[in-house]
């Protein structure tokens, strides 16, 4: 009785908090909270390290990069050496982002060792590395976007021997196993990068099936087309009966499309890496007779949106293939391959 | 308890023991009642309010919305329509010139289609070429590539099959070294003059996408929104994120959009809401699609929403508090009132009540307490009426039987005895038999007029003996007072006052006068005597109680009066006038109350 004041108050209050418990229920109901959806309100700092800051293929890379940083509010800084050879360039590179506290690193070793100490390094400092186009010899790679590097090289082989009939010999173009040519392939770390290595596996391994084809010379670009102009020379001044060259990226592919275009050498077939401007000219007049392509642009993408998924603590596929594909005069004006060839509009 | 209350208060109310009626009765207190109802309606009212509010404003909004999509989209569409009527007509000119001049080859042609590429930066090239597919002329510089395999091109197969004038789809032009543009093609069959000769052949305009972006690219439908272009069977000319669609990355559900030429609906493909609006350009048959996203053309919406929600929170929290603050303040003092009420139910009439608040409440409280004090009084009263009442009648109680003046009487008798009187000794015990008699009157308090001055008499006699030629006395009487009634022994302490004070002292022979008489309705008693009279103080404290009447009957003067007044009220009682050395007059009035005779001579007379 004495608190008679106070009897009554419970039931004003119980209404009071259900009501309130309503109110709340109701705003977060509309407010709505997708699952799963990347939120794009706070800006990330994305690091994407690529081999190399020339050639159209990296710029694809990067500007399929730039569109998925403008979709979701990242940061994106890139950094390349001049040189895909320039290890050393790229190992302070992915340090300095380290030391920057970049949210991920986005990265295409241009060795495929190389960089696997300062990877773990980054994965020590909690920042999630994602591999880009050339994977990287550390277990704590979050995941790999690029093409199946063994896959690209068999249907250049296959291409190539086919063009042959199955017999002669052939010239390998390929890039980076080590600065100055082979002079470092036998030494106990391997400094290629893995997708190059990959691919020539993968196309030596087709060749192989063929005992009439013969790989006579594995030359190794730095990453300048007059580089790859000078080895093309080379290879054909020590080989006259070479039939068929094939290249595995896009500058070894654009110095050796240059050689054969100037020395209007139709006899020597090539199949190519990579699509440029210039290569689908060479393609078209047939100097070259077909190329392998990647789908650099998406790459690019879906390196950043998946960096964006880690960072939102999303799980993201340890690996994810964008696909190649073997384009030829035949059919590079498809329509659906018009639009990978040509990606931009503008 | 409650049974020791019960018998002291037994009219009291009692509770019903039971905690279901307790608890009804919380739940029926003002408070609760006015909280509940008033925080009831107001939740109702506002509740409904904001609900109307915000469907009509919802409505709005998003009607407003979808007719500024509209606009917007029917601003590109039209747009996009002179952009293309601006392609026709430079097609024409094209065409005129080609056909009007002499010779295909010309100088002057060359310098025209020079000049008419030069006036458009979204034109590519112009070109003829034969229907079987050769290359005739072309815009100046440009060097046509090797394997085109333009004989498979949507624009070639077009034009050769009709004589109308041809959009074609976006794709890339491979015709001319230097690049590969992303472009629209448009082509008819048209006829030039070579060599003074008459040819077939097909024109062929190439436009990029310049203009077409720069039109779509203004549309802004909201923050994520956008509008994107298809042609005809489902081709994107323009998107915003073009690359990603070409990459496979991106998807656009285009396939309801190809079904209508011009529609608004909802899609839902993408897991976003999505309002798309269609619009198609006659000309070319392109779709100019609008898309945005519903929860950002509601924003407004979704603004309104959380605004009403805070708003609704913050009314109904304002409701409660105030309801229960407002039924408080008039609960507060009722139940104070109650509680109060409550404690004086249970026998505490000194409680008191200051209920401050409504007015209503005050002046309730404020007349109960008036009650209270009122009963307070009248209690007071009765305890000391009933005090006084059994006081005085124990007075008369030992008064009937004076062992003191019964001792002094017998002594008389004694020596009056001893002398041998014995008239005297019998007038003597006949009296005080008979005063006796009277005292007693078998315990009623009243007697008559008569019986009362009977009373006196023998009283008299009696102390006439004690006091021999000390005093002489008459008692006079209207004959019509006697029947009335009087509450017994009123005169006999007065007579005692006057004999023991007023003439025992005088050295003179006192006289005692006693007069009954009925004026106007009241009975009129006088004892005078002419003692030694009174001074005015003694006068004044007389009826106070100051002075007892030593050795007397006991019974005071004042307790005859407390008895008058306390039977009769009042206003009735007895009245002193004294003199000294002169004498007192004491005299009593009281209310004529017939007596009930019949049954008290009958007892009487049985008895005597």
């Amino acid at each position: 009785m004495r608190n008679g004041r106070f009897r009554l108050k419970p039931l004003p209050c119980v209404g009071l908090c259900v009501l309130l418990v309503l109110l709340v229920l109701g705003a977060t109901s509309c407010g709505g909270v997708r699952e799963g959806y990347i939120n794009t309100d706070r800006a990330r700092n994305i690091h994407m390290i690529v081999k190399m800051n020339q050639g159209d293929y990296w710029n694809t890379v990067r500007l399929g990069a730039e569109a998925a940083a403008q979709e979701f509010n990242v940061n994106l800084t890139f950094k390349a050496p001049d040189a895909e050879s320039e290890i050393d360039r790229q190992i302070t590179m992915v340090e300095d982002s380290i030391a920057q506290k970049a949210d991920v690193i986005i990265l295409a070793a241009s060795s495929y060792m190389g960089l696997a100490q300062v990877v773990d390094q980054a994965a020590y400092s909690r920042i999630p590395v994602i591999s880009v186009d050339a994977e990287v010899g550390s277990a704590r790679v979050s995941t790999y976007v690029g093409s199946n590097g063994y896959e690209a090289g068999q249907k250049s082989a296959q291409r190539l021997i086919e063009l042959l009939d199955g017999h002669g010999e052939i010239g390998i173009l390929n890039f980076t196993k080590s600065s100055a040519g082979s002079s470092l392939s036998g030494g106990a770390i391997d400094y290629g990068a893995r997708d190059a290595e990959e691919r020539e596996e993968g196309f030596l391994n087709y060749a192989a099936r063929y005992p009439n084809v013969e790989v006579v010379q594995i030359s190794y670009t730095s990453s300048s087309v007059a580089d790859a102009e000078r080895l093309t020379r080379e290879m054909l001044a020590a080989h006259p009966q070479l039939r068929g060259i094939a290249t595995l990226n896009e500058t070894a592919s654009q110095g050796a499309g240059k050689v054969i275009q100037s020395l209007s050498a139709h006899s020597v077939k090539m199949v190519a890496f990579d699509s440029s401007p210039t290569m689908m000219e060479m393609l078209q007049d047939g100097t070259v007779q077909a190329t392998v392509i990647q789908n650099p642009f998406s790459n690019g993408y879906l390196a950043v949106k998946y960096a964006l998924e880690l960072t939102e603590g999303l799980d993201v596929p340890e690996r994810v293939d964008t696909g190649t594909k073997l384009i030829d005069l035949g059919n590079m004006l498809w329509p659906e391959n018009q639009k990978l060839l040509f990606p931009f509009v503008r | 308890m409650r049974e020791r209350k019960y018998r002291f208060f037994p009219l009291r109310p009692q509770h019903t023991p039971g905690g279901r009626r307790r608890r009804s009765n919380k739940l029926r207190s003002i408070q609760l009642i006015i909280t509940v109802s008033f925080t009831a309606v107001t939740v109702l009212v506002a509740v409904i309010v904001s609900f109307m509010l915000y469907n009509k404003f919802a409505r709005t909004a998003e009607e407003n919305a979808n007719i500024n999509m509209q606009q917007i989209i029917e601003q590109v569409n039209y747009n996009l329509e002179l952009y293309v009527t601006g392609m026709s007509r430079i097609f024409a000119t094209a065409e005129g010139q080609i056909t009007g001049s002499a010779s295909i080859d010309s100088p002057l042609l060359s310098e025209r289609m020079d000049t008419l590429m030069s006036s458009r930066e979204d034109l590519v090239s112009v070109s003829v070429f034969t229907p079987e597919g050769d290359y005739v002329v072309g815009t100046p510089g440009l060097v046509l590539q090797q394997n085109t395999q333009l004989e498979n091109q949507s624009w070639f197969t077009s034009a050769s099959k009709s004589a109308e004038i041809a959009y074609s789809a976006p794709h890339v032009q491979n015709l001319f070294k230097g690049n590969y543009p992303w472009v629209v093609s448009i082509s008819k069959m048209i006829s030039y003059q070579e060599q003074g000769q008459t040819h077939q052949g097909i024109l062929l305009l190439d436009f990029n996408f310049r203009t077409i972006d720069e039109l779509s690219r203004q549309v802004k439908l909201g923050k994520r929104g956008y509008a994107y272009i298809l042609d005809s069977l489902g081709n994107i000319v323009y998107h915003p994120q073009q690359q990603l669609i070409y990459a496979g990355l991106k998807y656009e559900n285009v396939e309801p959009v190809l079904e209508y030429a011009y529609r608004s609906y909802i899609d839902t493909s993408t897991g976003d809401k999505r309002l798309i609006t269609v619009r198609t350009l006659a000309e070319t048959g392109w779709k100019i699609v609008g898309v945005a996203y519903y929860d950002e053309i509601v924003t407004t919406k979704r603004d309104l929403n959380q605004f009403l929600f805070w708003f609704l929170g913050v009314v109904i929290s304002l409701v409660i508090a105030v309801s229960v603050l407002l039924s408080w303040l008039i609960a507060s003092p009722i139940r104070r009132l109650e509680r109060t009420v409550k404690q004086v139910g249970e026998g505490d009439l000194h409680t008191p009540i200051q209920v401050s608040g409504a007015y209503e409440v005050e002046q309730l409280s404020l007349r109960f307490n008036m009650m209270l004090q009122r009963i307070r009084q009248l209690m007071d009263q009765i305890i000391y009426e009933q005090e006084t009442k059994r006081k005085g009648e124990l007075e008369v109680l030992q008064s009937q039987i004076n062992p003191h003046f019964l001792y002094n009487t017998l002594n008389s008798v004694i020596r009056l005895a001893e002398r041998g009187k014995t008239d005297d000794v019998i007038t003597m015990i006949q009296s005080l038999s008979k005063f006796f008699r009277i005292s007693l009157s078998r315990g009623k308090n009243f007697i008559t007029v008569q019986e009362e001055l009977d009373h006196i008499r023998h009283y008299l006699v009696i102390q006439s003996f004690r006091f021999r030629g000390k005093f002489r006395f008459e008692i006079k009487a209207q004959e019509e007072v006697l029947q009335y009634q009087t509450i017994k022994l009123i005169l006999q302490p007065i007579v005692e006052n006057a004999l023991y004070h007023g003439i025992e002292m005088s050295p003179d022979e006192g006289f005692i006068s006693i007069a009954a008489s009925l004026q106007s309705g009241s009975i009129v008693i006088t004892v005078a005597d002419n003692g030694l009279g009174m001074s005015p103080e003694t006068l004044g404290s007389l009826l106070k109680g100051g002075v007892r009447t030593g050795g007397g009957s006991g019974v005071g003067v004042r307790n005859v009066n407390e008895r008058i007044g306390l039977f009769y009220g009042r206003e009735y009682g007895l009245s002193f006038a004294s003199e000294l050395e002169e004498g007192t007059t004491v005299t009593i009035v009281f209310p004529a109350v017939p007596a009930e005779i019949p049954a008290e001579s009958g007892e009487e007379d049985t008895s005597s």
